[in-house]
């Protein structure tokens, strides 16, 4: 009952967003502050510049379009109309990296040796087959649901419940891309909105946070958890399994953090840019 | 007579130059790798490794072509003088960026895939990449800056070049040429 309730909460919250966004795209596009779309105006202040006659390039007039570079304009930049307050959550986060989660991230690290550490990696990885196995088949790719299939047989029976690799060794099973579920809305077609930065989650946008859910109700680590709260049963351990897997999941977390942020100019706007480039990157494979 | 001999050479000489200029760029790529890890294997401790590298990956990487990238059209705005010291500073913090990565005596096990030539004088050599346990997929971009020069690296399909530009973009348009280099400035003297 609970669960149906705060679940329903949850969805609303979710939804509400995209519905007054879908009606007011039009004249939010018009209305589209220049600097939020870097490289779009790069490109126009650029072609202006051209037809002006390049003048104000001593020495470099050969130079041609060379700064408007193609790999570096085509890659969209994500919409970002909530950046004070995404700014404010990124600050936020910082401070809780700093003093709560890298504490445990580096304790767990210092606690357990490296090869463990993979194991429980690989596990968790290895049980998160649902997600993998349900968004391919959403996406029309049924080789590869039949590739995730194999692999996670392959793996949890030849490689103890999935703390060993074998499949790696196979090369049709070996370095599949990962799937979730925010690629499948990307796969079809869905754009991704406008960028949020979530408390403790970090970068992502209202299509991947509604992906979120989908990967959450997915992973059957949560799954004791549902069922805990649909029959009021008196289990307290259905927090183990999501707990643990949050923190295993925790060093990693917070060396991608690092090795977006450190030598940043502008740490907020690297940290966007990657994950934009990288979700763009994951829904094409 | 000659004609009839030359022409097939001809036809084929063509696409062959192509892959020609492929696998040059693929043989410098896989050198600059080798000479980049014997020296970070022979620096020792870490501190040490920026210093180290730099000279190496001076020699391969092309950091002006970066730099003025990273800046965008606002390149043509600064001066001679400006674009220097923005190329240092720029260079400065790739390599501090990049050295930080390195586990000295830990190698990559780097599978090259075949290489695409995206425009003329261009070439990407794609690769994957295994290192402590983890893959990655690594995209080498490389253009004709005397000789065959790494222009731009895109890890996990993340240009560090557009990264960049999101960045130094947003700086120009605040305050020009002056604000770049401040910024560049702030970043490099940040304590590790």
């Amino acid at each position: 009952m609970k669960f149906r309730a705060s679940t329903l909460r949850l969805l609303l919250l979710a939804v509400s967003p995209l519905l007054t966004d879908c009606s007011s795209s039009a004249t939010k596009t018009a209305v589209k502050p220049g600097a939020e779309s870097a490289s779009t105006v790069a490109a126009t202040t650029a072609k202006s510049k051209v037809k002006a006659g390049d003048k104000g390039a001593p020495g470099s007039g050969a130079a041609k379009d060379e700064e408007v570079d193609e790999y570096a304009t085509t890659t969209a930049d994500v919409s970002d109309p909530l950046q004070p307050l995404n700014r404010g959550t990124f600050w936020l986060n910082d401070k809780l990296y700093t003093f709560i989660l890298r504490p445990i991230s580096k304790g767990y690290e210092l606690i357990l040796p490296r090869p463990v550490r993979k194991g429980i990696d690989n596990a968790f990885e290895n049980v998160k087959y649902p997600i993998r196995v349900v968004n391919c088949t959403l996406q029309g790719k049924f080789k590869r649901a039949g590739q995730e299939t194999g692999k996670f047989v392959v793996n949890t029976v030849g490689g103890v419940g999935g703390i060993f690799q074998p499949a790696e060794k196979i090369p049709a099973l070996a370095n599949l891309p990962n799937e979730d579920t925010a690629q499948t809305f990307g796969k079809w077609g869905i754009p991704s909105g406008p960028y949020l930065v979530l408390p403790l989650l970090g970068p992502s946008s209202l299509r991947d946070t509604v992906g979120l859910a989908g990967d959450y109700v997915l992973n059957p680590v949560n799954w004791p958890y549902f069922w805990y709260y649909s029959n009021q049963s008196k289990h307290q351990w259905v927090i183990v399994p999501p707990l643990a897997n949050t923190l295993r999941a925790t060093p990693a977390q917070m060396n991608t953090y690092d090795t977006v942020t450190k030598d940043a100019v502008d740490p907020y706007l690297s940290a966007r840019s990657s994950y934009s480039q990288s979700r763009a990157e994951a829904i094409k494979k | 007579m000659t004609l009839r001999f030359l022409l097939p050479l001809l036809l084929l000489a063509a696409p062959l130059a192509a892959s020609a200029q492929l696998a040059e760029a693929q043989v410098r790529l896989k050198s600059a790798i080798t000479e980049v890890l014997t020296v970070a294997d022979r620096a020792g401790n870490r501190s040490a490794l920026p210093e180290k590298l730099r000279p190496v990956l001076e020699k391969h990487v092309s950091f002006e072509t970066m730099t003025k990238r990273s800046v965008g059209p606002g390149w043509r705005q600064f001066t001679p003088e400006q674009q220097q010291q923005a190329t240092q500073l720029f260079s400065t913090l790739i390599i501090r960026s990049y050295s930080s990565k390195f586990t000295p005596g830990e190698h990559p096990a780097i599978t090259y895939q075949t290489a695409v030539e995206p425009a003329a004088g261009r070439v990407d050599v794609p690769t994957s990449m295994v290192y402590q346990g983890s893959h990655y997929t690594v995209i080498y971009r490389m253009e004709q800056v005397q000789g065959w020069r790494i222009t731009d690296v895109v890890i996990e399909g993340v240009s560090l070049i557009a990264n960049y530009r999101s960045q130094l973009d947003a700086q120009f348009k605040k305050g020009g040429a002056n604000a770049v280099i401040s910024s560049l400035t702030q970043s490099v003297s940040r304590p590790q």
